[in-house]
């Protein structure tokens, strides 16, 4: 992996101000994404994912806000550009693909118009061009009969092929970094395992950056080229995917990884739950939770501490295993 | 559009909302070509002043030069006024035809101005939130509060009653409900997924609107628009009844008025504007609430 940085985020931190208190959904994280890259960001429900993709789009509602940090593409920051500069980064430079295939279409326009629409958010082509365009772009994401079915509403498609629909859409413009959110969740194991090679496909012929939201480590293991392990809005682990899988550092991971069937098919899982994120607990966020934590754990933030050039970690136990 | 095939087909099912729209149809064919076949409404003939309708008789006094002084005559309809005639002799028929045009004219016109002002504030109100939201909902509050025809009489009063300016005022007084029901329903879509996903991909805030939330409230917009159109024509209805009406146009309530003098003498001119009104007013009822059926989701197919 040496190919060009193409998507860089620093010091994000993404909080938000409920009446209960400040909600830190997104603490600090800092993550690189290489040209034709695929990185997957894996935890549990409620470690931040998602706030940090609609972060990267600046995308987050009030009352989160995103407080600090940098978010280069192309020399620029994000956070920096005006409202009308972020808007063409929106689906021009990168683009989202949501994970409820059933609700992420418009149900009263037919699926081609949709398609051709989101090609005539950006680009000013007429009618005909851009329902061309749709048509060519339904039949690359693998809509069977792609000009017939033009001209279905969404109700008459299934998930899967709702979801393709979907990928097609975000892939109206060319962006060179998709984010897809779970996008494969709320589909059968077959269909996943369809989409999955779609975004395969799609890396390899467009040579485009897929930022793959999950918390399915099969999934992370099929096709991650790097991964950030995520937990209460912090990044536990990060690294290569051999790295990370083949050898786990921090004890979350080793957690998440005893969550899988092991060959004898025990599961082991992880002793209590995800903390409230208005008063954290201090220190390492997952002392709680942890088997090993030391007494430095519960007093001070554990830094990101090198393993290998290309594998971090956030835990005093680094490279220890213990 | 496969989808509006499939509406009616759902609102064929509703007998009373097809009844409904026939006679809004036969209403508005009536309004558009009835003025090539008929007489001025206002051509003026007291030798057949207050003729009544086909197949009624009424006893009218009148002066007889031979007896120099006033006789009861047994006047009866004739089919060159089928509905009769008014107080000056002018043809019932024409008047009522004219006033079709006036009454429907009205009914879309306003409902069709309040129903953009509506949709516009509701949807911005929605979509922006915020303060926007919080200054567009106390202001429609503060319209809500005032009387409806209170309000309308002070605006013909103070600037005049054209038919035009009736249109204006009734529109500019009837988009509370619109933009309450927009402003609902958008607040609803905003959070659903294929907006947001929209916004991901770049869509700017008006495409957001023209293309994913007006459209999703269409069918209550329709619906709301035919069940306000009756409000309209019975408001307009009601200011030429109180006399505040434009006075150049035979409108249904301008007749109603004039007739209610000769109640007794002549009962048809002020009866028959008065069954146009109460027909339109629940055909369109009618047709809005089929309507409303035919677009839930949760209705029956038959």
């Amino acid at each position: 992996m040496t190919s060009e940085i193409i998507l860089s985020i620093e010091n994000l931190k993404t909080y938000f101000f409920t009446k209960k208190g400040i909600v830190r959904a997104v603490d600090n994280i800092s993550f690189d994404i290489r040209k034709g890259e695929i990185l997957c960001i894996v935890g549990e429900s409620g470690s931040g994912k998602t706030v940090t993709a609609l972060s990267i789009l600046r995308l987050v509602e009030s009352p989160g806000k995103i407080i600090e940090g940098k978010i280069i593409l192309d020399e620029d920051n994000l956070l920096e550009l005006s409202p009308h500069k972020m808007q063409d980064v929106r689906g021009n430079k990168i683009a989202m693909v949501f994970q409820d295939p059933h609700s992420a279409l418009n149900p009263i326009f037919t699926i081609g118009d949709q398609v051709s629409e989101a090609i005539s958010a950006h680009k000013s082509c007429n009618k005909e061009d851009a329902s061309s365009q749709a048509t060519q772009l339904l039949e690359l994401v693998g809509i069977p009969l792609a000009k017939e079915r033009y001209h279905d509403y969404p109700h008459q498609f299934s998930g899967g092929m709702k979801q393709r629909v979907v990928i097609a859409m975000a892939l109206a413009c060319h962006p060179r970094v998709l984010i897809a959110d779970e996008p494969a969740t709320a589909l059968d194991l077959t269909v996943q395992a369809q989409i999955l090679d779609l975004f395969l496909e799609l890396r390899a012929r467009f040579e485009m950056s897929i930022i793959y939201i999950t918390h399915d480590l099969g999934v992370v293991s099929e096709i991650a080229d790097s991964i950030v392990v995520m937990y209460a809005g912090r990044i536990m682990e990060k690294g290569g995917s051999r790295d990370v899988l083949g050898n786990p550092v921090h004890p979350y991971t080793k957690g998440l990884m005893g969550c899988l069937p092991s060959e004898k098919g025990i599961i082991i899982p992880i002793p209590g739950t995800i903390p409230g994120l208005i008063n954290p607990p201090a220190g390492c966020i997952f002392h709680p939770r942890c088997v090993n934590a030391l007494d430095i754990c519960r007093m001070e933030r554990p830094p990101m501490t090198k393993i290998t050039d290309e594998h971090y970690v956030s835990c005093f136990l680094g490279g220890v295993n213990g | 559009m496969k989808l509006a095939a499939y509406y009616l087909e759902r609102l064929k099912g509703n007998k009373t909302a097809i009844i409904g729209l026939a006679f809004i149809i036969f209403l508005v064919l009536t309004a558009l070509i009835g003025p090539f076949f008929t007489v001025s409404p206002t051509q003026v003939n007291f030798s057949e002043k207050n003729l009544p309708p086909i197949g009624f008789s009424s006893e009218q006094s009148e002066y007889s030069a031979k007896v120099g002084g006033l006789v009861m005559t047994n006047m009866h309809g004739t089919w060159k006024h089928p509905l009769g005639t008014d107080g000056m002799g002018r043809d019932l028929l024409s008047q009522l035809i004219s006033g079709a045009r006036v009454s429907l004219l009205v009914g879309l016109l306003a409902t069709g101005l309040a129903i953009v002002i509506g949709a516009i504030i509701g949807v911005s109100s929605a979509y922006f939130g915020g303060i926007a939201d919080s200054i567009l909902m106390r202001f429609t509050d503060i319209m809500i509060t005032f009387p409806f025809l209170l309000l309308l009489i002070l605006i013909v009063y103070m600037f005049g009653s054209s038919l035009a300016l009736i249109i204006l005022s009734i529109g500019l007084t009837g988009w509370t409900g619109t933009a309450r029901l927009v402003r609902s329903e958008t607040l609803s879509l905003r959070t659903r997924d294929f907006v947001i996903a929209s916004k991901a991909l770049g869509a700017s805030d008006l495409r957001i609107i023209f293309y994913h939330l007006l459209p999703n409230t269409i069918s209550s917009i329709i619906v709301l628009a035919t069940l306000s159109i009756p409000g309209a024509i019975l408001a307009e209805a009601a200011l030429s009844f109180i006399g505040l009406g434009d006075p150049q146009v035979a409108s249904w309530g301008n007749i109603l008025n004039a007739g209610q003098n000769d109640l007794q003498a002549a009962w048809w001119i002020a009866v028959e504007p008065g069954i146009m009104l109460f027909f339109t007013v629940i055909s369109f009822n009618f047709l809005g609430e089929g309507l409303r059926d035919a677009f839930d989701p949760k209705g029956d197919y038959n």
